[in-house]
């Protein structure tokens, strides 16, 4: 049977979930803000290591400041949530321990992986220290605009989720 | 639910198998095929490969609103709900499109203006972030300079002092007129970067205003004499002796509109004249015009002329920093004042300056001329202590003092061996780096002024000097109990002088 897994991309309105989303399905940028309604699902087929083809499903939800609010039911069937947050923006991850427990809770085997985009706009030195002193989690930093740590960051969460 | 009915949405029904295939549609929004998969249509449908391996029987429906579905090339927003029977799936699509893209327009100008206020705020913050190192930069790197400046200066005098050929004393004086322009230009930079800053105080004191005045007819009158060109004065009779403003600042702005005058001006004459332009209870404005016959300035370049670094003339001969005249219309600024600017080209130009100034009505005014000193008698040299860790400076200030015949001088490389040598010996003055090491110039004044019951030690004149050439530097050093304070670089006369006042005036005690 073909392997397929659904993503889910949340995070705040924003932060650059769509910029991910193109940038890792179609490895393209705009500078320009265009507010996503709703969702758009497009997928990418990803060869892993071991050789098996992995169909990912990726949901760019529409941004809210609390996973609570985002839909039930994009949520139903995810096999990871993506959470994003911008590195620029304190109030998008000044929040967060509150929204992974929310998610943990609700969607007990579902991994949450953290990723603060926007790297482009920030000293990733001084970011990372920061972060760490206020206790907010990640596990990657990216940057849309630039395409940094975009493609592995996707490639390793597809080697997890098939696992 | 009204709105829905208001907004009227085309529908589509699909009936699917549990593998995936159409077994049914109406086509009215997607031609998707009968018995073709369902996943091929769109992403959105692999969500039903999770109801092929989990047990769904709870959920009898779903709903999944606002859905982008894309076909080709058109895009649809769909709300779409499934319901599980028995033997299929039941798909209906909702088609609310524009319903969904008159919401989004709300969307994007509410999150639009949020985000465009953050980022204005980034860049603002980013902006800031680059003033504060550029200003933390000029100050560094103003110590940095001085420093050596200052020994270049103090060799130059030293070595004048020498038998010299024709042409040493030429080269000589090239170099210390190219050290005092580089000097002025470090001064220029501190200043204009106080000014944008913001950290540049402005200070209301009582001045002498004629003796300025006078002093400016003395200086400038010697300057017109060696080019062969006239200089006048016109100072307004009825102005008060004595004024209340910013002394140094306005000393600033009429000396840098008459050296750029000097420096423009080859042939004819130059005016600074003075005019009240009212007085009213303790306030008075007056106009300081500067005329002179130069060069002028093309009209297309008046717009610019307060610019930073903008310099219209084409001989670069003469000196400048392109600095001067955007700090006088700063601090005319500053000073809540106007200045206005005349030209034409080989004919010359006009500034007229007009500054705010306050007096006092019944105070007479003291002679606050320059008080000369002496060094008093004495059989024995005055014995001076030396605190610096540059040798340079060291060897320099040791040259100027030693040259003068009656003095001794002992080093000291950081504070606390000062402070061992003040205990031992007695000194009639100590000249104290403010950043040498161990124990620090203000740390180690402090120490000599508050731990010794014997006065030989704790009044010891001490004059403090150090690359830092601002008024904090000098508040810190009173502050901190010594009697005076010279910036580094020093010229001979100054530095003597001061020496002398402190001898002088502890011998007067």
């Amino acid at each position: 049977m073909k392997l397929s897994k659904k993503v889910v991309l949340l995070g705040h309105f924003g932060v650059g979930k769509t910029s991910l989303f193109r940038r890792f399905i179609d490895n393209e940028f705009s500078q320009e803000y265009k507010v996503t309604l709703g969702v758009q699902i497009k997928k990418k087929i990803v060869q892993l290591p071991d050789g098996r083809e992995l169909s990912m499903i990726i949901w760019d939800a529409e941004g809210h400041s609390n996973s609570e609010d985002t839909r039930k039911s994009y949520l139903l069937g995810s096999h990871a949530f993506i959470y994003v947050f911008d590195l620029a923006r304190e109030e998008t991850y000044i929040n967060i321990n509150k929204d992974l427990e929310y998610l943990k809770e609700n969607y007990t085997k579902v991994p949450a992986k953290v990723l603060g985009n926007k790297l482009d706009l920030v000293n990733e030195k001084e970011i990372s220290a920061h972060l760490k002193t206020n206790n907010i989690p990640f596990d990657c930093l990216t940057s849309a605009k630039t395409n940094k740590n975009v493609q592995d960051f996707f490639s390793d969460l597809a080697e997890e989720i098939t696992k | 639910m009204a709105d829905e009915l208001q907004f009227n949405p085309q529908v589509q029904v699909l009936k699917v198998s549990y593998d995936g295939i159409i077994k049914a549609t109406d086509k009215n929004l997607f031609n998707w095929p009968k018995q073709s998969s369902i996943f091929d249509a769109h992403p959105f449908f692999e969500i039903l490969r999770e109801f092929e391996q989990s047990d769904y029987s709870n959920h009898t429906a779903l709903n999944f609103p606002c859905i982008h579905l894309e076909d080709n090339d058109s895009e649809r927003i769909c709300d779409i709900t499934i319901t599980f029977e028995k033997e299929e799936i039941t798909i209906i699509l909702f088609d609310y499109t524009s319903k969904y893209k008159d919401l989004n327009q709300i969307a994007q100008q509410k999150n639009e203006s949020i985000l465009l206020a953050k980022e204005l705020e980034l860049k603002n913050k980013y902006l800031l972030e680059k003033e504060e190192f550029k200003n933390s930069f000029i100050a560094n790197i103003n110590h940095e300079i001085r420093t050596p400046l200052t020994s270049i200066l103090g060799f130059v005098e030293v070595l004048e002092t020498t038998k010299l050929t024709f042409e040493q004393e030429e080269l000589a004086r090239i170099i210390k007129r190219e050290s005092r322009h580089l000097n002025a230009l470090i001064d220029d930079m501190i200043d204009l970067s106080k000014i944008e800053s913001g950290t540049l105080k402005i200070v209301e004191e009582r001045f002498p205003f004629k003796d300025i005045m006078d002093g400016f007819r003395e200086s400038y009158s010697k300057m017109a004499e060696d080019k062969q060109i006239v200089f006048e004065t016109n100072i307004d009779p009825n102005i008060q002796e004595y004024l209340i403003g910013d002394r140094t600042r306005i000393h600033q702005i009429i000396n840098n509109l008459l050296t750029n005058a000097f420096k423009f001006t080859e042939e004819g004459k130059i005016t600074l004249s003075v005019t009240k332009n009212y007085q009213r209870t303790n306030k008075l404005s007056l106009t300081f015009k500067i005329e002179d016959t130069g060069i002028g300035i093309h009209e297309e370049n008046l717009p610019h002329l307060f610019e930073r670094f903008s310099r219209f003339d084409q001989d670069k001969q003469i000196p400048g920093t392109g600095l001067g005249l955007a700090i006088v219309k700063n601090l005319v600024d500053l000073l809540n004042g106007e200045i206005k600017v005349i030209s034409e080209p080989e004919k010359g130009t006009t500034f007229n300056v007009k500054l705010p100034f306050k007096f006092e009505i019944t105070k007479t005014a003291p002679n606050r001329k320059k008080k000369k000193y002496t060094l008093p008698e004495s059989s024995n040299k005055f014995r001076v202590l030396l605190v610096e860790d540059e040798e340079i400076t060291q060897y320099l200030i040791m040259k100027i003092l030693i040259s003068k015949g009656n003095f001794f001088v002992d080093i000291a490389i950081n504070g606390q061996q000062a402070i061992n040598y003040i205990e031992r010996r007695k000194y009639d003055l100590v000249l104290m780096d403010l950043t040498v090491s161990k124990i620090d110039g203000y740390q180690a004044t402090h120490m000599i002024r508050n731990n010794y019951g014997d006065k030989f030690i704790s009044g010891v004149p001490i004059i403090g000097f150090s690359g830092k050439s601002n008024d904090t530097a000098r508040d810190k050093c009173i502050r901190s109990g010594m009697d005076d304070f010279i910036a580094k670089p020093f010229e001979q006369e100054e530095l003597m002088y001061k020496i002398i006042k402190q001898i002088a005036k502890k011998a007067a005690e």
